[in-house]
């Protein structure tokens, strides 16, 4: 079913863009990821979804190389990234990152962050680095803001130039950690608008979230995690609204009410003792 | 307005939130004695001094106006010159030490803490008789480059790089981490996002220590009294020491040191200024 890398793709079964196989990853003696296979197709959507420290950031990470996996086996876009010999900075050019805490550079104008690595990493000349921004902010809905620094920018603005800066540098792929939890909620929407047009554009994108509703809507596959392996995955229909595992079940219903109590007791329906 | 009538009435009350007259009374005392106290001291100083004896010690106007304009072409000059030297070498130096204290590799982690330890640890008057008396001995017929004036440079610079090093280290290491994973996930290798990213913002985090460390380069610049120097390589202690001593009055070195103040004061004051307008921008 896989092609060799190099070689041009079978039009009934492309490679995956990223192919993981037997992945593990520990922090010391802590094992956060233990043995995970998942494969994005091209052009497909896939949200992360699952409790705080269940790896799915970790997951996220091991595929841009972020963090170096312990044992198993990434390929992105065709390119085993976990082999010793690998250029790595070759390999990230192909892939776009957004994260959660922006990280835009502070000391470079909306231009210059979308500018600084076409031009020092593609080679590209000032006047097309320019155009590239500019096409690509004007993409997110701040092309009037291109000579701001960031930290003039409101969150949601400056997550939406996280985006467009990655999508700078053309990527094939594109990586979300958690981009809309460092967000004020009434910011969020701006940027999972951006992100939705992104799919309907055909880009392929893993997106490690909390929104259930971006999932639904706009995921092709949902994966969900807990305690560093992937309890289902399947259709977003068919996670969200008919999980087959009790974990999924568990977590979801907590989503829908924060107030559940967690553990064994969570179907006690008496109220709680008062103070 | 409602709250100032409730205060009053809280004080006719004698409630807790009042302080009782006698407190009161003391407060004011105390007050004044602050004032007092050293207005009294200063007073008795002014009038128990032989004024003519002082005035004609520490500033005898004749004796300061025979300084100039050597005080400033010569002495302020080379104080600056050989400052200027010490701080560019000590910063290249430091700039190295702190890139290899931040190595992947081992044994330049640990020559570079080495160096930290070893020159943070030693005497500059140390290190500047090393240089001015030991190397010559130590190598005969060697001559520095600039004759004292790359004596003092290295020595000074020595010392000011081990300082510098672990200013920058700390400056390079409170970029965030979000920082180098954005420009590493951009394509950027290590030493273009060090480049690019981390040391710019890393700059603007150690411009005030490292002016701070100027200031401190700038007095230890006295130092070279200790190489024997000839007139023309005198700055200002030497300078004013040497006018004292010829002299026997203390005018020369009073003014040897307002012409430090004039320097060092701005930098200060400038220092201030960028702390501020840091803290601004976090």
């Amino acid at each position: 079913m896989r092609t060799h890398p190099g070689s041009p793709p079978e039009p009934s079964t492309p490679p995956p863009a990223i192919e993981i196989r037997g992945l593990c990853k520990s922090f010391g003696n802590k094992d956060v990821l233990s043995s995970i296979d998942l494969d994005v197709a091209p052009g497909e959507v896939v949200c992360v979804i699952g409790p705080s420290g269940s790896g799915k950031s970790t997951l996220l990470r091991c595929v841009s190389l972020l963090e170096t996996p312990s044992a198993g086996r990434v390929v992105v876009n065709g390119t085993e990234v976990t082999a010793a010999e690998v250029d790595i900075d070759r390999v990230r050019r192909g892939v776009g990152m957004v994260f959660q805490h922006f990280n835009l550079f502070p000391h470079l104008t909306v231009l210059g962050n979308l500018t600084l690595a076409q031009r020092r990493v593609l080679r590209r000349g000032r006047k097309e680095a320019e155009r590239v921004a500019r096409e690509n902010l004007d993409r997110v809905g701040l092309a009037d803001r291109a000579d701001d620094y960031p930290a003039r920018l409101s969150g949601g603005q400056q997550q939406r130039v996280a985006i467009a800066r990655a999508l700078s540098m053309e990527p094939r792929l594109m990586l979300f950690d958690e981009p809309t939890s460092a967000l004020d909620p009434e910011l969020v929407g701006e940027v999972l608008a951006v992100m939705r047009r992104l799919a309907l554009d055909g880009m392929t994108m893993m997106v490690v979230t909390h929104e259930m509703g971006f999932a639904r809507q706009v995921a092709d596959r949902v994966v969900f995690m807990d305690a560093g392996t992937v309890i289902e995955e399947g259709g977003p229909a068919q996670v969200l609204e008919a999980p087959r595992h009790e974990r999924t079940r568990r977590f979801l219903s907590r989503l829908l009410d924060p107030l559940t109590v967690p553990g064994p007791a969570r179907t006690r329906q008496e109220p709680a003792p008062a103070r | 307005m409602g709250i100032t009538e409730g205060t009053r009435a809280a004080e006719a009350a004698g409630t807790p939130y009042t302080v009782s007259p006698a407190a009161a009374r003391r407060r004011t005392l105390l007050r004044a004695g602050s004032y007092a106290v050293p207005a009294a001291v200063v007073l008795l100083a002014v009038l128990t001094a032989d004024r003519a004896r002082l005035a004609d010690q520490f500033a005898r106007l004749s004796l300061a106006g025979t300084m100039f304009p050597e005080v400033l072409t010569v002495a302020l000059l080379n104080t600056v010159l050989y400052t200027a030297g010490g701080f560019v070498f000590g910063l290249v130096l430091g700039l190295g030490i702190a890139v290899m204290r931040l190595s992947g590799v081992r044994l330049y982690r640990w020559l570079a803490m080495a160096y930290i330890e070893v020159f943070r640890g030693l005497p500059a008057l140390l290190v500047f008789v090393f240089v001015g008396v030991g190397v010559p001995l130590a190598f005969p017929g060697v001559h520095f480059p600039g004759g004292v004036y790359g004596q003092v440079t290295f020595a000074l610079g020595l010392v000011a790089a081990a300082y510098m090093a672990e200013t920058i280290r700390a400056g390079i290491e409170a970029v965030p981490r979000g920082q180098w994973e954005a420009a590493r996930s951009l394509g950027m290798s290590h030493g273009r996002a060090l480049v690019s990213v981390v040391a710019p913002q890393a700059f603007r985090i150690v411009v005030p220590p490292l002016t701070n460390e100027l200031i401190l380069l700038f007095k230890d610049s006295s130092l070279v009294l200790f190489l024997g120097v000839t007139l023309q390589d005198r700055e200002l202690t030497k300078f004013g020491q040497d006018m004292a001593s010829a002299s026997a009055n203390t005018t020369p070195i009073v003014v040897a040191g307002c012409c430090y103040l004039l320097i060092t004061v701005p930098l200060s004051v400038l220092v201030r200024r960028l702390e501020r307008r840091n803290h601004r921008m976090r």
